[in-house]
């Protein structure tokens, strides 16, 4: 039985050892140049309605190290352009024959409405506000190979939560792994109704981050300042800028993290971003050895993982 | 031609009437009921033991669709899901396409609903407030009126200037038109799919707030204070709307409001993983209200049941949860819906469940409806429910043509199964053939 990556609330903690052991694994083997597995006659749907570099880019490098085939589906030339419903595009999909579907959609929830109908695994590569499975998973793996477990680590996610996805998904798993996760930000970026997420709300950066382990900056949106929701950029970056100054109140070996893309001078200064403990890059590799458990997650059989796991 | 429908439990709010008794018909008109003096000579005998009699059940805000949308419903399958529903007299929405905002598509409405396909009730249209429902320029009400609209209402597109809906209410009051208000701070809800609270945050959609609705409630309660126009506030679905209609009608103001099945039966959690059959508007909202909108049910401050009957077709309700069109089939289940979670739980009496489903809102709108007193309405308008019947909705045996019921394989306690409008309009299969004869 195929399965479907559509977010980590639903996931139990077992499919989420799971998903990180395989990351791991494969991180050793690529690194070791050592053979991976190959699910040569599996073509997947790139499908990317929203635009994206480093999700997409990762996945097309965790489909090439799997020998999976990669068919790029590009809405914007597409029937879609005609009118086609997300229903119908992803019936023709099925029926031209690919195996798994990889989407990236504007709106919450369009992995689970392609799910319904595609019959095979489906992954979710960022919906809307809602999830961004992969990321999270990447995150966690990057924090782990650092802190050793997750368990009892404070994790503070810094910034717009209300429009992120990362961090929906990072509040979930995190929090799942044993982690203490507190939100941070502005009322207006972190509204009442946030406090339903796992994790405890601050709206003052250095009580957010005091002896924090991990840092989750979110990248801040300049259009936020045209909906009346903060009052300038300068405001927003005196108030919730990571740098050199707010670090100071988080733990001495405190991760930096951020899943790009990064505004520069607005959610982190340089010093946060390059030095130090910014993991920003290791984030970015660790997200392709995620994205191929995700891959061979979904395709495989239990059983074939438990074999898998059990060669280590 | 005389027909008997016999010895059923009669509740007719209209008379204060709980008893058993019967109800004979001559023809297309209501002649006795109760102890029914001479019950011979009938054509037909319809035996409605263990069964309610009472008032042809008269719903205030249906959709329609046409004109513009027949894919979704026309005149005539929506008019045989009423009758299904146990409904003689409907108030039809204006927001069609073109919106319903002149005397020509009234007489259009009126023509096409009394068409022989059609499913034989009364429709009462209900015309724009505002040219195109744009809240710009009032409508030709005083033309409508004349044409046979009994509200005003600009649905969905609720006028969002205190001034225009001042104006809006000065004029209704002269013309004795009551005005229906969908209550929407638009300002707070614009881009929001659902209720914003806990389910809003942990799927990744933006929120309507309640205060979007309260804010609206209170602005047009006060303006009905202060103008004397009679309002009726649609469909309300917090508990602190309702606690502004508490307040405006203790300060003596001319409101009153329905609710829609859908607000008490589920919550903002039926969204589950993107379910779009559960996206209404104003949204399901928790269970707090719920709790609370049972007691305003209960002591009378919501005065009636609508089934807000909004027909989308399947395509246009298959797609991502915020583009999906706001409302679902409803007028086929809500009559089943009152019963199971209200009548049965204990909020409402036998005779008070009528009351909202049949004399109030024919009280309100000042229909020709809600009674079975002879003489009293221009045909005979029964209905007759089997209170216990216990069966489950399925969405494929429908009239309406929208499948997308959030009520499908919801088991249910209670149905109509009778329907006369001047005669019988729907017999539905569970009511069993040997109750019925023919003597002569």
């Amino acid at each position: 039985m195929s399965r479907n990556l559509l977010g980590i609330r639903h996931l139990k903690n077992e499919e989420i050892d799971e998903l990180l052991g395989l990351a791991a694994d494969f991180k050793s083997r690529i690194l070791g140049e050592k053979p991976v597995p190959k699910m040569q006659n599996t073509v997947l749907g790139m499908l990317f309605f929203e635009n994206s570099t480093r999700t997409r880019v990762s996945f097309e490098q965790a489909a090439h190290y799997l020998g999976m085939k990669s068919v790029n589906f590009a809405s914007g030339a597409s029937s879609m352009s005609k009118g086609e419903t997300l229903k119908d595009t992803i019936l023709t999909l099925r029926y031209e024959r690919l195996n798994g579907l990889i989407i990236r959609h504007r709106l919450s929830g369009a992995p689970a409405l392609a799910a319904r109908h595609f019959g095979g695994p489906v992954l979710n590569a960022g919906d809307g506000q809602h999830e961004h499975p992969t990321q999270a998973l990447g995150d966690a793996l990057t924090i782990i190979e650092r802190k050793g477990s997750l368990s009892g680590l404070r994790v503070a996610i810094v910034g717009d939560v209300e429009h992120s996805r990362v961090a929906r998904s990072n509040a979930w798993l995190l929090s799942k792994l044993g982690a203490e996760v507190r939100l941070v930000g502005p009322r207006t970026l972190v509204p009442q109704q946030m406090a339903m997420l796992p994790g405890k709300v601050f709206y003052d950066l250095p009580l957010g981050i005091e002896d924090a382990d991990v840092i989750i900056s979110l990248r801040l949106q300049k259009e936020r300042m045209l909906e009346g929701v903060l009052s300038s950029i300068g405001e927003y970056s005196a108030m919730y800028q990571v740098n050199r100054e707010s670090l100071a109140y988080a733990s001495p070996d405190c991760l930096v993290m951020h899943p790009g893309p990064i505004n520069r001078g607005v959610e982190l200064d340089d010093m946060a971003a390059d030095t130090g403990n910014s993991v920003i890059t290791a984030q970015i590799e660790n997200g392709i050895f995620v994205r191929m458990a995700a891959l061979y997650w979904t395709f495989a059989t239990d059983a074939q993982i438990e074999t898998e796991q059990g060669e280590n | 031609m005389r027909t008997l429908l016999k010895n059923g439990r009669i509740l007719d709010p209209s008379q204060e009437l709980d008893a058993i008794g019967s109800v004979l018909l001559e023809d297309d008109q209501i002649v006795e009921v109760g102890e029914i003096a001479d019950d011979t000579d009938l054509d037909e005998v319809y035996d409605c033991t263990g069964l309610w009699i009472a008032p042809g059940l008269v719903d205030p805000h249906v959709h329609l669709r046409e004109p513009g949308a027949p894919h979704r419903e026309t005149i005539a399958t929506g008019t045989q899901a009423a009758a299904a529903g146990g409904y003689t007299t409907i108030c039809c929405m204006p927001n069609t396409d073109p919106p319903l905002d002149n005397p020509a598509l009234v007489d259009f409405i009126l023509d096409r609903s009394a068409s022989p396909d059609a499913g034989g009730v009364f429709v009462a249209p209900v015309g724009a407030l505002t040219k195109g429902m744009a809240g710009v320029q009032l409508s030709d009400l005083y033309a409508m009126k004349r044409a046979g609209i009994v509200a005003a209402s600009d649905e969905a597109y609720p006028i969002q200037s205190s001034l225009m809906m001042t104006q809006a209410m000065e004029f209704c009051l002269q013309l004795d038109l009551p005005i229906m208000a969908h209550c929407e701070d638009t300002t707070l809800t614009a881009g929001g799919s659902m209720n914003e609270g806990a389910m809003s945050a942990m799927l990744g959609l933006k929120g309507i707030p309640r205060s979007a609705e309260e804010i609206a409630v209170m602005r047009n309660c006060l303006l009905a204070l202060h103008t004397g126009c009679q309002l009726h506030v649609m469909r309300v679905s917090s508990w602190g709307a309702v606690e502004m209609i508490r307040q405006a009608k203790f300060l003596g103001a001319p409101v009153t409001c329905e609710i829609c099945p859908m607000h008490f039966t589920f919550t903002d959690e039926s969204v589950g993983e993107f379910d779009t059959t559960f996206k209404t508007l104003p949204p399901l909202r928790t269970q707090i209200d719920i709790d609370l909108l049972l007691q305003a049910i209960n002591d009378g401050t919501i005065d009636c049941i609508a089934s807000d009957h909004s027909p989308h077709a399947s395509h246009e309700a298959d797609v991502p949860f915020e583009e999906a069109p706001f409302g679902t089939p409803q007028i086929e289940s809500s009559v089943a819906a009152t019963l199971t979670y209200l009548t049965h739980k204990g909020v409402l009496s036998p005779l008070e469940t009528i009351r909202k489903l049949s004399t109030t809102p024919a009280q309100i709108l000042r229909l020709d409806a809600g009674t079975l007193k002879p003489g009293e309405t221009p045909v005979a308008q029964v209905c007759v429910i089997d209170p216990d019947v216990e069966w489950a909705f399925d969405r494929h045996r429908t009239f309406t043509k929208a499948k997308n019921s959030p009520f499908h394989g919801v088991n249910m306690k209670g149905k109509p199964l009778l329907t006369f409008c001047g005669s019988e309009i729907y017999r539905d299969a569970l009511f069993n053939g040997s109750r019925y004869s023919m003597p002569r």
